[in-house]
């Protein structure tokens, strides 16, 4: 068997125009997920036990059940609810909200890493709570927040692949049309998870310069030479 | 429409036995995958530049892209390779290899935190490294690494769902198979998204369980 990478070639409009969908899609619902977070974030992080009860409950449900699932409760869901919409809208909404359940647990983190007395002086100051929030607390967390809303909005990037699922043409399905009419899935599967591997190896590059620009995640690396860093230390080489 | 609470409960019997589908499959990947992942790191730490430089690629590789393409790579294209699978091998080992760079790098994680006294004296006394590795660093590490590995069985669950695409006949296939006959997908889907949301939870409540019978046994 030898693999014959012209079938790529030959069909590089349909994997261009999935590529791009994918983007689009991605983008939009990572950021409608990041803003969708900040309110779930504020009730879980509420001293109301309601409200974190309540956020508590969203975010759990979110979080153990696969994004597959609740891709289809929104695409046979939203019908029900009499509302119609294009495909890739109904993709992009679930996956705001699937995302937005990860995103707050990482503002959520953020928030509270972000020692208890910068509140409290801001309160002592005469502040609101939400003027505290606002204007001392969430400018301490944005460093904080990179790296894992990088890593969050990775795995959401990838995601997105199950909207092929419901139709959307993005590049999973793209990749499925174009092994239906050339019967060479392993050159087209390796191209789409090429094409996927670009996007995330790309935004991840490019978040890491911004992460530095903002100083954060100066690795807290200790000089700790030992005989067992043989055993115990791998893949070091990312280290400055 | 009004949603149809017969329609909802009848679906629960049969998407219960086909939950066992789900974890059978996912308690097999994650067996894999502990093996898989304990001998990539392994492997990582032998120095030899060309095998730890293709594992470098292969785990950016898993990690950079879609497990659902990485479903259909095994699926589609290791038939074409002239292997050929059932449905459920293919998902379970693409969702095997999936979990195993997912767990050497939590093992990467787990083994930097770890005291390295105990394996400074293993060298100090001569050890040889097979029996550093059983002995001293691998009981320590899977204890250590409990919390992480459980949340991985958590997501290798939300991974089978995936296999439904490849005709796998677990919980969401069986629910479009209940959809196709009552019509009532919204229905259906509800049930099968309690019924996985029940197996993770009891899932995450049993690694809690376990974590802490082993509490004093971490460090």
């Amino acid at each position: 068997m030898t693999l014959d990478f012209s079938v790529i070639l030959d069909n590089w409009p349909l994997f261009a125009a999935g590529l791009w969908m994918t983007l689009v899609v991605a983008l939009l619902s990572i950021a409608a997920g990041f803003l969708l977070a900040i309110p779930v974030a504020i009730m879980a992080l509420s001293h109301r036990r309601w409200l974190r009860a309540i956020a508590g409950a969203y975010v759990e449900w979110f979080r153990n059940i696969p994004f597959i699932v609740v891709l289809y409760i929104f695409f046979y869901g939203l019908p029900f609810m009499g509302l119609r919409l294009p495909e890739p809208v109904v993709g992009g909404i679930a996956l705001a909200f699937y995302a937005s359940t990860y995103f707050s647990e990482v503002i959520r983190g953020a928030v509270l890493a972000v020692p208890k007395g910068q509140l409290e002086a801001a309160r002592a100051v005469g502040m609101s709570y939400f003027m505290g929030m606002r204007e001392v607390v969430a400018p301490q967390t944005l460093r904080l927040l990179l790296p894992p809303s990088t890593n969050t909005a990775i795995s959401m990037i990838k995601e997105t692949s199950v909207l092929s699922t419901i139709t959307v043409a993005e590049i999973t399905y793209q990749g499925l049309v174009v092994q239906g009419a050339t019967f060479a899935p392993f050159e087209v599967f390796l191209t789409t998870a090429a094409l996927y591997w670009l996007i995330t190896s790309a935004f991840a590059h490019g978040m890491h310069r911004v992460e530095r620009a903002a100083g954060a995640a100066q690795g807290s690396q200790q000089a700790r030479h030992s005989l067992a860093d043989k055993y115990l230390q791998l893949g070091m080489r990312r280290s400055k | 429409m009004d949603f149809d609470l017969l329609a909802f409960g009848d679906a629960f019997p049969r998407l219960l036995p086909a939950a066992l589908t789900n974890l059978t499959i996912a308690l097999g990947a994650m067996l894999l995958a502990l093996i898989g992942g304990t001998v990539l790191t392994v492997l990582r730490t032998t120095g030899i530049g060309l095998l730890t430089g293709a594992i470098g690629v292969l785990i950016s590789f898993i990690r950079g892209t879609p497990i659902l393409v990485q479903i259909f790579l095994f699926y589609y294209g290791l038939p074409a390779l002239g292997l050929d699978l059932t449905p459920i091998q293919a998902g379970v080992l693409a969702i095997a290899l999936n979990s195993s760079i997912f767990i050497t790098e939590i093992m990467r994680g787990g083994l930097a935190g770890m005291d390295p006294g105990p394996v400074e004296a293993a060298i100090a006394l001569g050890v040889r490294a097979r029996t550093i590795w059983t002995r001293v660093i691998l009981p320590q590490l899977y204890i250590r690494i409990l919390p992480p590995l459980v949340n991985e069985l958590t997501t290798i669950v939300k991974g089978t769902a995936l296999l439904s695409v490849i005709t796998v006949v677990e919980v969401l296939r069986t629910a479009q198979q209940i959809a196709n006959t009552t019509f009532r997908p919204l229905e259906a889907l509800l049930a099968a998204a309690i019924v996985l949301f029940a197996l993770n939870l009891a899932i995450s409540q049993l690694g809690r369980r376990i974590e802490t019978r082993f509490a004093a046994r971490r460090g």
